[in-house]
């Protein structure tokens, strides 16, 4: 367990120059293969099997959503968070709405904030399913790929019944939830609950006691809990090394200190720990869904009703005056939050998400920052692949759980 | 848990659990904005809050010191470097153009700091990467962004746009959302036309 009575150790970056003595090699892995989860290539300089030096180079996806976010009203730019992290589209969502809530001084329903909850989680499952899929996948197991793809099949099926979009669903308003939940919906969110467990015993019996597995991830990518620390890593990057940082625990957003849930800490900072947390993290996301399907309220407003920020609802728009002006101004102009600067973080499936939003008094942001995790885990790869082998460096790019959009942005 | 090799979290894995959020109280009273402008009386400028978050100004210069006293401090130990990223106020004050925005957490302690500093364009400021890893790459996208250098980098390139990018740095507000150039398109004779050039801004 790290002792936090002293200040964390500084650990000092080496850059190596990339020339190649005699015995070196460098040898540029990406940015179109196949392992590398996307177009991030890598410069690796090797001597034989063993890695020396290592220098990821991204940017191939950059599309510019910062400067996007700037020319944007703060409604129009929702859909633009579903395509940072497209495999995790909710969760960015709620990053950004919550972030813009909190500039208003505003907050949703209770209602609307269980079912928020409910689908940060189901995409936490949905991501860390993809995530395991394509991991057991580059390291060899291919028929993992095969269950987790089918079991996000259902988590997908939940999305595309609420809001009609399956990957990029823009499912989050500021304000709360524009449209009515199913009335379906909630038994198949419990009949997926109810599935679900005997899925992860699934993946478990293929791959935990799995000796290859084994060979392939213990003791290989071992980051010290200083080390993560030093490096900023968040997520499971983090907990796999023993930290306890959960922005759910550490800093409870929506209703989170409502609902009991524990967070699994790795022992060694291994590869391996890291896949246990996360299989960890996915059986207390049912706990979680579960715990909110109990307390969410059946009936009441799934939208906050303030006159200055929020669209009013459909209904009203349509039978008083006053709502239609409000709608008419809404759309056209925007509304304009105060002067001031937020940094609202959630806990995403891959780390801490943030957005640092500095807003000038005008229905534009001024600045938008998206403070995405697996950028800043990303830097963790020349440190663990230091002394690796060719091979691992697969597995170390699949553990830290990259999406190229969301690096990139 | 499942397995015996993972540990639960408990409330002895960080024994300075506190309270989450600083209340909104004097923000003089916040230990940090007490201990900095008590170690740094010429660097401290101003401490704002704003939404329960604090943010205290110090001058450029002094952005090292200030960061590692943070993070060294017993009282603060803000050890955990969540963010570097930069604004351009152009539009908003007359100098200095920018501002760096260092977002610090304490992981021991639950609270979440931010610190700034203004930069001049053509100015340095003094590199994190001495006392946190994990700012090199932030860094380096705030420099490709912005075009802000920062002093004792060890390897300030750009990193999200092509290195032989000649643009210049597009986070800036007087850069074009659709940049200095125009490309024509695949199948296009010309390019297509600027609908939306400037950005217009309405106001508040």
């Amino acid at each position: 367990m790290i002792d936090f009575s002293q200040p964390t150790p500084v650990i000092l970056s080496e850059v190596r120059q990339l020339t190649p003595t005699r015995r070196e090699l460098v040898l540029n892995m990406g940015p179109q293969h196949p392992s590398t989860h996307g177009v991030l290539r890598v410069r690796l300089t090797l001597e034989g099997e063993t890695v020396i030096a290592c220098d990821p180079v991204i940017g191939y996806l950059h599309r510019g959503v910062e400067k996007l976010g700037e020319s944007h009203r703060y409604a129009q730019f929702v859909p633009w968070t579903d395509r940072t992290d497209y495999v995790a589209a909710p969760s960015n969502n709620l990053g950004y709405v919550l972030a813009v809530e909190k500039l208003c001084g505003i907050q949703a329903p209770e209602r609307a904030q269980y079912w928020r909850m409910i689908m940060a989680e189901l995409t936490r499952i949905a991501s860390h399913l993809v995530w395991l899929g394509t991991h057991a996948l580059d390291i060899g197991a291919l028929s993992v790929s095969l269950y987790t793809f089918r079991d996000r099949e259902l988590i997908l099926d939940i999305f595309e019944k609420f809001c009609g979009a399956r990957l990029t669903t823009n499912m989050m308003e500021i304000g709360g939830f524009s449209r009515e939940i199913p009335p379906d919906l909630p038994e198949m969110v419990r009949s997926f609950c109810r599935y679900f467990p005997q899925a992860i015993r699934q993946y478990k019996d293929l791959l935990t006691e799995n000796p290859i597995w084994l060979g392939r991830t213990k003791g290989v990518g071992v980051i010290e809990p200083e080390v993560a620390i030093n490096y900023g890593l968040t997520g499971a990057c983090l907990r796999g090394s023993g930290v306890n940082y959960d922005v759910r625990k550490a800093m409870p957003y929506l209703l989170y200190d409502r609902v009991e849930f524990e967070v699994p800490l790795g022992t060694h900072g291994d590869v391996y720990d890291r896949y246990l947390v996360r299989m960890e993290e996915m059986r207390q996301s049912i706990r979680i869904i579960e715990q909110c399907l109990e307390q969410v309220p059946t009936d009441g407003p799934l939208m906050a009703y303030e006159s200055q920020y929020v669209i009013p609802p459909h209904k009203n728009v349509m039978t008083t005056a006053e709502d239609m002006q409000r709608h008419f101004i809404w759309v056209i102009k925007g509304f304009s939050p105060p002067k001031g600067e937020v940094y609202h973080a959630v806990e995403h499936s891959k780390g801490e998400l943030g957005y640092y939003i500095v807003s000038d008094g005008s229905p534009i942001p001024y600045r938008v920052r998206i403070r995405t995790p697996d950028f800043v885990n990303l830097q963790s790869l020349p440190y663990m692949a230091q002394g690796a082998m060719l091979a691992d460096i697969v597995a170390l790019i699949g553990t830290i759980d990259i999406v190229l959009g969301s690096v990139d942005r | 848990m499942s397995d015996t090799r993972l540990q639960p979290a408990t409330s002895e894995s960080s024994p300075w659990d506190t309270t989450g959020y600083w209340g909104p109280t004097d923000p003089e009273q916040h230990p940090a904005v007490r201990l900095v402008r008590e170690r740094f009386p010429d660097a401290f400028r101003e401490v704002v809050v704003f939404r329960d978050e604090v943010t205290i100004r110090v001058a450029r210069q002094a952005l090292r010191e200030v960061v590692d006293f943070l993070r060294t401090h017993p009282e603060l130990r803000y050890n955990h470097l969540t963010d570097i990223t930069a604004v351009d106020m152009l539009y908003l004050r007359e100098r200095p153009r920018f501002d760096v925005v260092v977002q610090l957490y304490s992981i021991p302690r639950r609270q979440r700091l931010r610190v700034k500093c203004g930069v001049e364009d053509g100015e340095t400021v003094p590199s994190l990467v001495p006392i946190f890893a994990g700012a090199n790459w932030l860094e380096r996208e705030c420099y490709d962004m912005f075009g802000i250098v920062f002093e004792g980098h060890p390897d300030l390139r750009r990193i999200l746009l092509p290195e032989d990018w000649d643009e210049g740095h597009p986070l800036r507000k007087d850069y074009p959302l659709r940049g200095y150039r125009d490309y024509v398109q695949p199948g296009f004779d010309s390019p297509a036309p600027r609908v939306r050039g400037t950005l217009r801004r309405p106001g508040p």
